[in-house]
């Protein structure tokens, strides 16, 4: 692991992190010197500035920060949403920064799990179609990309709601269906924006619970933005950002 | 679940606004099949009017009538006209149904002897005919008019007079069947001899017209010009036009409220593509955080248009199937029924054609594709991180 990152982690989180493996293995996820600027009315804005970042695979990691200093800026930029203004960017051995559209799509649909704040499931459609999308775009079967999706929502533990619409379910499960969607296509990396944003403390536990559980049991690299202190407490690394720079 | 599938549920979004366009297009269909299948039944009046035979009538109007000696110069009292075959004569009679007196239907009184001479699309089985011409009170009716009352052979009908007032019994001897679509099945047919002795003396032998058939029907006008002649110099002269061409006749008056329902079909077309494409747009801007949603997870933007597309193209298609249900019972039993019985001179035959359903169920589809196509191509154009940031 690189200097900076080890610097930038805080005191607490690196004693938690007891566990040396995690320190030991290559990054997943590289940043460097990450520019990513906005225009608003003539005004250049550079939300990320010069960022250097290195996250092990298989770390929870956790991003805090004020409101507007660019976590999820930062986030989009990783899970191949958005391309920087400059700077290299280097995640699960391929450069997004220099990925095309279409590239970056099916990348995306092959290595990023998205857990959303609003949990962002889709109205009309069962528990089980929801955690179903992402196998859509794959060329699996009908069976198989439903047998996939029913293991998926055993590990959230919701099997018995398959069938259930959003609308039908408690934000707690609204959200642990959107982790069964998250890693229904068994990506690497998962990124989730404030998971535990819209929900009480108790289902927010759970949903962490499940985070911390995916980590440790499915290896899955997390990176989560939070401004919830309990929340980052569960995370092996906590970094933290503001004003575009990582502290 | 599939990527087809994906794209129908997404009319479930909003249920309410998707059964209102779905029933919206639906009307929109029934009107346009309307309008189409009365258009093409006017035009069907027409293709289906004789040629071969010809009306003569009074010069002025056929309201007035003609006397009765003038048919001395067809049946052959006083020579032939050459070319014609055989001649009948009528009068309009206007009885009315006494109770159901709203129900329009045509009563004329007719020469027993010439009649189904001139008529031999008038089918009436042999011996109800000749029990017809033995009975002076006798009637002989259509059967579409049969199923209207309820009236069958044997029964005695009291009808009420208007041109001719009081009551008038008959008594139904014959049921006729049409074998070309061209025949008004709704007709009352008495006998002139009856009618004319029951009048006051001054009323007495006057004529509606003359029917006759002619050998040649491309020598129609010629014809009737040799009818017309024979009557030049009597103080009474006449018309004499083929039936197609009094039809055409009576369609070129018409012409102008023809063109003015093609026009207003199409115009219910355009209402129902803006109901479609309403409805749609609305549809993807409210889902536009839902797109974010698929686009993060790796959908492309053709997935997200043809999701839009689809989604129309099966709201059409909902709507036009709809429109075509509702459309038989209401335009061929209710409309269709109702106008045969009653204006069956000029509807004899009231039923929608397979090309217009065909074309109304086209159309619904295809307007709908056409009404997705702008949310389609602007959802295409969405860009990830904004249509997220979208809260929907
Ligand atoms: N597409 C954009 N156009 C213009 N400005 C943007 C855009 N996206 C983000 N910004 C700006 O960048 C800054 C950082 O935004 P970002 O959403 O990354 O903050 P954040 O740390 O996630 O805040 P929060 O905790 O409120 O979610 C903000 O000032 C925001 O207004
Ligand atoms: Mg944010």
């Amino acid at each position: 692991m690189s200097e900076e990152a080890t610097s930038a982690e805080t005191s607490k989180a690196s004693a938690k992190a007891s566990d040396t493996t995690t320190a030991k293995r290559s990054p997943i996820i590289v940043c460097r010197k990450i520019v990513r600027s906005f225009w608003r009315a003539k005004e250049r804005l550079d939300v990320l500035d010069e960022l250097d970042l290195e996250i092990a695979e298989g770390s929870f990691e956790a991003l805090m920060g004020p409101s507007g200093s660019g976590k999820t800026t930062l986030l989009n930029l990783i899970a191949g949403l958005d391309r920087p203004t400059s700077g290299t960017l280097t995640v699960a051995g391929t450069e997004v920064s220099a990925m095309g559209d279409a590239a970056l799509a099916r990348w995306r649909s092959q290595t990023i799990g998205f857990v959303f704040q609003h949990f962002n499931l889709i109205p009309v459609l069962t528990a089980l179609e929801n955690v179903e999308l992402p196998l859509l775009l794959t060329s699996l079967g009908s069976s198989e990309r439903k047998k996939r999706a029913q293991i998926a929502l055993r590990v959230v533990g919701l099997e018995d709601r398959m069938h259930h619409r959003p609308q039908q379910l408690s934000g707690g499960q609204e959200q642990r269906v959107g982790i069964a969607r998250a890693i229904v296509h068994d990506p690497k990396i998962i990124v989730a924006d404030e998971p535990t944003g819209e929900l009480d403390r108790k289902s927010a536990d759970e949903v962490l619970h499940l985070l911390e559980r995916l980590n440790k049991e499915f290896d899955k690299t997390i990176l989560m933005v939070t401004h919830d202190p309990a929340a980052a407490e569960r995370a092996t690394v906590l970094r933290k950002l503001d004003k575009g720079k990582l502290l | 679940m599939t990527l087809s599938g994906l794209s129908i549920k997404n009319i479930g979004h909003n249920w309410l606004r998707t059964i209102l366009t779905v029933v919206g297009t639906a009307i929109a269909i029934l009107s346009f099949v309307l309008i189409r299948t009365t258009l093409s039944a006017w035009e069907a009046g027409v293709d289906n009017a004789a040629q071969d035979r010809l009306s003569t009538i009074h010069r002025v109007t056929f309201v007035m009538p003609l006397p009765k000696r003038y048919f001395d110069e067809f049946n052959g009292a006083r020579g032939r006209i050459p070319g014609v075959k055989a001649s009948t004569f009528m009068n309009w009679v206007g009885h009315k149904h006494p109770t159901r007196e709203t129900e329009f239907f045509a009563t004329m009184a007719v020469d027993s002897g010439t009649y189904f001479d001139v008529y031999p699309e008038m089918s009436v089985p042999p011996d109800q005919l000749a029990n017809w011409k033995e009975n002076r009170q006798g009637a002989i009716i259509g059967e579409a008019l049969a199923n209207q009352f309820g009236w069958k052979v044997g029964d005695d009908v009291t009808l009420t007079g208007t041109i001719y007032p009081g009551d008038w019994k008959y008594k139904i001897e014959g049921v006729y069947e049409a074998t070309k679509k061209s025949v008004d099945r709704a007709q009352f047919l008495t006998h002139w001899d009856y009618l004319n002795d029951s009048l006051p003396e001054g009323r007495r032998d006057m004529i509606g017209w003359v029917a006759s058939t002619v050998d040649d029907a491309s020598r129609a006008a010629d014809i009737s010009a040799a009818i017309d002649a024979k009557f030049d110099d009597q103080d009474i002269q006449t018309r004499t036009m083929s039936e197609k061409a009094m039809t055409m006749e009576f369609l070129g008056g018409a012409s102008a409220i023809l063109s003015a329902l093609d026009i207003v079909s199409l115009v219910i077309l355009g209402i129902m593509m803006l109901i479609l494409g309403n409805t749609i747009a609305m549809g993807v801007r409210e889902r536009t955080h839902e797109y974010g949603v698929l686009l993060a997870l790796g959908f492309r933007p053709k997935h997200i248009a043809t999701f839009i597309l689809g989604e129309g193209l099966f709201i059409g298609l909902l709507g036009g199937a709809l429109g075509l249900l509702i459309s038989y019972p209401i335009v061929e039993q209710g409309l269709g029924r109702w106008l045969e019985e009653n204006m069956g001179a000029y509807f004899p035959y009231f039923s929608i054609p397979t090309s217009v359903s065909a074309l109304a169920l086209g159309m619904a589809v295809a307007l709908a594709g056409l009404a997705a196509l702008v949310p389609a191509y602007s959802a295409s154009k969405l860009d990830v991180i904004t249509a997220l940031r979208r809260i929907g």
